[in-house]
């Protein structure tokens, strides 16, 4: 009886240690033999990572875990979403809980350099700026000495903020919260004067306002918060297929490839739209995968501007300008590598 | 017959496994036990081993760093509240004191409300008013019942946040304020002489020990009780007082005043912090008051018998005789009650007071990455903390025990 | 002399009984019970009315999604769209069953461990709370019995507070035995790391040992190997519970009389004999109340939880509060149902518990 007890509790731990993938070997086999790919996210933040009410994920940075998974498994669906806090998301990256990060973090120096990990690209750039209630008058970031802040905990805006009032030899009070959500309500409630998050943040924060029209958003943006997927250092291939996963995207952009109109463009096509979709060239097995790679990763999930729009831009509730996140034909900074 | 033949066997059998027993070296207990912890001190060895040369190991493949040199890194960011000057450009190791300090003090708060609270509800119980019973039962199956983090939002983002706004606050004769920002209250700022009425405090607070040991000593002698209480609360009061008259009132009191967005000047009581200090004292209270109650309980019907019958008033039956005695039961409760509260103001990191944990773990661990260092320095200041608390009940409790025999 | 005078008859006793009596025996005894009486009726006819028009009257009902909140009341579409969620978390709706087979066995065994035959009740139900995580394990996860995989990150809503609350109590339950009898132990060494363990885990703050769970202990396995999270936070929470209720164990051993240590060695027998045949059923008995109050307590700790992103029901919440679609503001209405699901499961068990020491101290005076 007892040892039958262990050797049941044995097989569970070995059945439940998730496949004991190791850290140093090619997470593209481990990806392919579990046919799906773990990807960490927001535990929920509007138009980046949020769940609908049938349990469903959607958004900016889970396209760019679709993306991997169709270019990988060729099945946009095959992800495992980790939703993870901001404290968590680098020690699960690094111990291999997750195969890839996705989730609003922004590529600065230190992370790069200290935490055993790789920025592969940028899919948003943003900036940390203002929002204050129209009844205060402030026209100006400059006009807030002496004012309270809401800010969510654990944010590089957080360091950005104050290095700002530093520099301008102004004082303000951090009132961090943890979620969102909860600084909406205290600078609803008027815990705070301004609030202060990322652009997009500030967007989302302001519709959800009880009366949006009261507030605006303030023309400073005091940081550079280029957002990216991440990888784990030490393995260069995955960290080749995240950043051109990402580059398909907005290559397609460039070449005005669409999920509506990729079959025809595999078809007929010019050749540097054959060469990304896989009828022309190596590029697929370069990078260890199939030649239709990108093909999936347009058709499944779309182009980047598809997936702008879908999730923050005009097509959803937080309807957010292109400005910087324009392609670089349309005067914003999104660029791919040469894609040949 | 039967039994005899037992008997018999039994004695038989002891003595055969007697004469094995001390044959076999492994049937001497203390052999065994020897055995037994050995093998806990090998087993014991090889998990720690185990475990730290898997976090070197890890560490060394992920290329985290270690060590507790950021302590002295400069931490490049704000905390809310701080009572001790603070900058952004100061360094971790001053935000784990900042967070440190922050932490007894809401604590402290907590568990002078919980056991105000604790006590007079407990009490309530026994009340002859039935309104006043159903009270406290509905306060302690309330608040005991739910979650502290669900009521932690409810008294932040419900009932604080509804407080009107800076430009509206309410005021209280122009010196004390309260809006949606917290508490503003004036503050006494001595100037040279101020010292006298510190140590004049001082010895106030000295002198009640005396007092009370006098009184004591003078009750047992001659039987008269003496109002320590009264005379405690007007030499703590009194004595100060007659030395700030004589020194010539050397001090100025700072009122707070709205400056732009904000009051300033005068001390500030952040809306954080009451929450949490609520949350605490209402949550902890009720745990309390069914500590109370259980103690008040334990005390059999008969000691309320005989103090009537001497002729005690009611009043004094309930503060001689019951809550003296009860307090054997309750003392111990309370202890870990009291824990608990400390353990859970680490809550605070859902609303953003800056607690040990929220500054600490929280923010300097988010910005540094180095997790071990950073939760390891945390759990040892709680361990302490509960340690010293366990330490003074404990001393408490002899007090409380010997009394009572 | 004086002529007789008869004392005036005395008035008829006021009434004792019925409701007015009550009423003006325990409202109205006298003027400050009167006056706190009336300031009470005063509140609740201020409040109670647009509590219950914004609650019920002018709520909002019906539809399935956030255009639907058109009312000035409460947004119940916003609790009834999410209703799935928070209770079963992301599980697949057609393998909604396993879960719900798990709330009937958790509901059974606990049924059983009230209403078996005495004598086989202790043995039987003791075996079952011990299989019973096994048994859910396998069940949820599905890999051991043949069934669709249903990995843990799917896990979530109100449904894992009580697996979570459950599965670590349960698992902590013999380890918690063994410190306890090793804090009791002449064996120095045993009981040194005993009390050292018991108080560790005692004296540090549970949202501080979640930390440890999410981000500390993956650096504690080997390299390569890499343990499912939520896994770790119950392992986690299985050490912080055995640390608890070693401790409500020890008063159990307190309350056991040393006649009854006494008696079984002389009867001859060996020390587990003597434990588990004499002493635990007694530790047991003598501790159902305060095993239920520990459990009480984890089961609302377990709100914790969402501070390291565990999708419990909270977490599920805020999830659901910082969807695009739903960014109305619907805090107070999720709060709240979150709060009556709480407060309406932890106050039954309270009353449990209080029955149980009730049943015992009559048990006592027979």
């Amino acid at each position: 009886m007892r040892k039958k007890d262990i050797l049941a509790i044995t097989t569970l731990a070995a059945t439940l240690t998730a496949g004991a993938a190791s850290v140093q070997a090619a997470t593209l086999d481990d990806v392919k033999s579990r046919g799906t790919l773990t990807c960490g996210v927001s535990t929920g933040l509007a138009g980046f990572s949020e769940k609908d009410e049938n349990g469903k994920w959607s958004g900016l940075d889970v396209d760019v875990c679709r993306s991997v998974a169709a270019a990988v498994l060729g099945d946009a669906d095959a992800v495992q979403y980790k939703p993870l806090t901001a404290k968590e998301r680098f020690t699960a990256l690094v111990s291999g809980e997750v195969d890839m990060l996705s989730r609003n973090t922004t590529w600065t120096h230190t992370r790069d350099t200290s935490l055993g990990i790789n920025f592969a690209g940028t899919n948003f750039y943003d900036g940390a700026s203002f929002m204050v209630m129209k009844d205060l008058g402030v026209s100006s970031a400059l006009e807030l000495d002496g004012a309270n802040a809401c800010i969510q905990a654990g944010t590089s805006t957080e360091l950005a903020i104050a290095d700002f009032f530093r520099q301008h030899g102004m004082s303000y009070k951090a009132v961090t919260f943890d979620t969102s959500d909860q600084t909406r309500q205290g600078f609803e409630s008027g815990r705070c004067d301004f609030l202060t998050s990322d652009g997009s943040q500030l967007a989302a924060l302001r519709v959800g306002l009880s009366n949006p029209a009261n507030a605006v958003i303030l023309p400073e943006v005091i940081s550079k918060e280029p957002l990216g997927p991440v990888v784990r250092q030490g393995d260069d291939q995955w960290f080749n297929i995240v950043k051109w996963s990402l580059n398909a995207m907005i290559e397609a952009e460039e070449q005005g490839v669409t999920s509506a109109n990729v079959d025809d463009k595999l078809a007929n096509g010019n050749p540097a739209n054959k060469r990304l979709l896989g009828g022309e060239g190596e590029l697929g097995a370069n990078l260890g995968l199939e030649s239709n790679w990108a093909y999936n990763i347009v058709k499944q999930v779309g182009n980047y501007a598809e997936s702008f729009d879908r999730n923050v831009g005009m097509d959803s509730p937080l309807k957010l300008e292109r400005g910087l996140n324009a392609s670089w034909k349309n005067g914003g900074i999104m660029y791919s590598q040469a894609m040949r | 017959m039967f039994k005899q033949k037992t008997i018999e066997q039994t004695k038989s059998a002891a003595r055969k496994s007697g004469g094995n027993g001390s044959a076999a070296f492994y049937n001497n207990p203390n052999i065994r036990a020897l055995f037994y912890q050995i093998l806990l001190v090998l087993g014991l060895g090889y998990f720690f081993y185990s475990v730290i040369s898997n976090v070197l190991a890890n560490m060394e493949a992920t290329g985290i760093k270690t060590g507790f040199s950021f302590l002295t890194a400069s931490a490049g960011y704000d905390v809310l509240m701080s009572l001790i000057p603070f900058e952004a450009t100061d360094t971790y190791g001053r935000i784990f004191i900042v967070g440190f300090l922050n932490t007894l003090l809401v604590s402290g708060i907590g568990i002078f409300f919980a056991t105000l609270l604790g006590f007079v509800f407990g009490v309530a119980y026994f009340s002859h008013n039935w309104l006043v019973r159903k009270a406290a039962t509905v306060y302690v199956e309330t608040f005991r019942n739910i979650p502290l983090l669900l009521q932690v939002f409810f008294w932040y983002f419900a009932v604080l946040s509804t407080l009107p706004g800076a430009r509206q606050s309410l005021s209280l004769g122009e010196a004390i304020f309260l809006n949606v920002r917290g508490l503003y209250l004036p503050k006494m700022v001595g100037s040279d002489l101020f010292w006298v009425a510190e140590v004049a405090l001082g010895v106030a607070i000295a002198g009640i020990f005396v007092l009370r040991r006098w009184a004591k000593k003078r009750q047992e002698l001659t039987g008269q009780p003496f109002p320590v209480l009264y005379a405690s609360i007007a030499m703590v009061i009194g004595l100060p007082l007659l030395a700030l008259i004589v020194t010539g009132m050397p001090f100025t009191v700072e009122y707070p005043a709205l400056k732009g967005f904000n009051y300033f000047g005068g001390i500030t009581v952040i809306p954080e912090l009451m929450a949490l200090a609520i949350a605490l004292s209402v949550y902890t209270g009720s745990f309390i008051a069914e500590a109370v109650r259980a103690g008040v309980q334990s005390i059999p019907h008969g000691q309320t018998e005989a103090a009537r019958s001497l002729g005690l008033k009611e009043k004094k039956i309930m503060s001689l005789i019951i809550v003296p005695q009860a307090m054997r039961v309750i003392v111990p409760l309370l202890n870990s009650e009291y824990q608990s509260l400390v353990k859970n103001s680490t809550l605070a990191a859902a609303i953003g007071y800056p607690d040990l944990f929220n500054v600490f773990v929280g923010t300097a661990l988010n910005q540094t990455g180095q997790a071990i260092e950073t939760i390891f320095m945390t759990i040892v200041v709680y361990f302490v903390v509960n340690m010293v608390i366990s330490f003074l009940m404990n001393r408490f409790n002899n007090a409380v025990a010997l009394v009572s025999r | 002399m004086k002529e007789f005078e008869p004392v005036p008859a005395r008035p008829a006793p006021d009434k004792t009984v019925g409701p007015l009596a009550w009423m003006k025996e325990n409202l109205f005894s006298s003027l400050l019970n009167s006056l706190v009486t009336l300031a009470v009726m005063a509140l609740l006819v201020y409040y109670i009315p647009p509590v219950l028009d914004w609650a019920f009257f002018s709520a909002n009902w019906q539809g399935t999604s956030e255009d639907a909140c058109v009312r000035e009341g409460a947004c119940w579409v916003f609790v009834n769209a999410w209703s799935y969620q928070f209770f079963y978390g992301t599980y697949p709706v057609e393998e909604i069953w396993r879960i719900n087979l798990m709330l009937v066995l958790l509901a059974l065994v606990i049924l059983a461990s009230f209403t078996l035959p005495k004598h086989i009740r202790l043995k039987a139900s003791v075996i079952a709370w011990l299989v019973l995580p096994l048994v859910g394990i396998a069940l949820l996860d599905g890999r051991l019995l043949g069934l669709p995989v249903v990995s843990t990150d799917l896990w979530g809503g109100f449904t894992l507070n009580v697996f979570m609350a459950a599965a670590s109590i349960i698992v902590a339950f013999p380890f918690s035995f063994l410190w306890a009898l090793g804090r009791r132990s002449n064996m120095p060494f045993i009981r040194s790391v005993s009390v050292i363990f018991i108080e560790f885990f005692r004296g540090v703050p549970v949202l501080s040992l979640f930390f440890m769970g999410s981000v500390m202990l993956p650096l504690f396995f080997a390299e390569g190997t890499n343990v499912d999270k939520l896994i770790r936070v119950w392992i986690v929470l299985i050490f912080f519970m055995s640390g608890y209720m070693a401790e409500v164990f020890r008063g159990g051993f307190a309350a056991v009389p040393s006649g009854q240590y006494e008696a079984a060695d002389s009867i001859g027998l060996s020390y587990w004999q003597k434990i588990m045949l004499i002493i635990l059923p007694q530790v047991i008995k003598v501790s159902l109340p305060n095993i239920l109050a520990t459990f009480v307590m984890l089961f609302k700790n377990t709100t914790f939880l969402l501070i390291i992103g565990i999708p419990e029901v909270v977490q599920t919440l805020q999830t659901a509060l910082s969807n695009s679609y739903w960014l109305g503001g619907h805090a107070l209405e999720g709060y709240l149902f979150v709060f009556l699901v709480f407060w309406s499961s932890c106050f039954s068990m309270s009353l449990l518990a209080r029955r149980i020491e009730r049943q015992m101290n009559t048990d006592k005076r027979d």
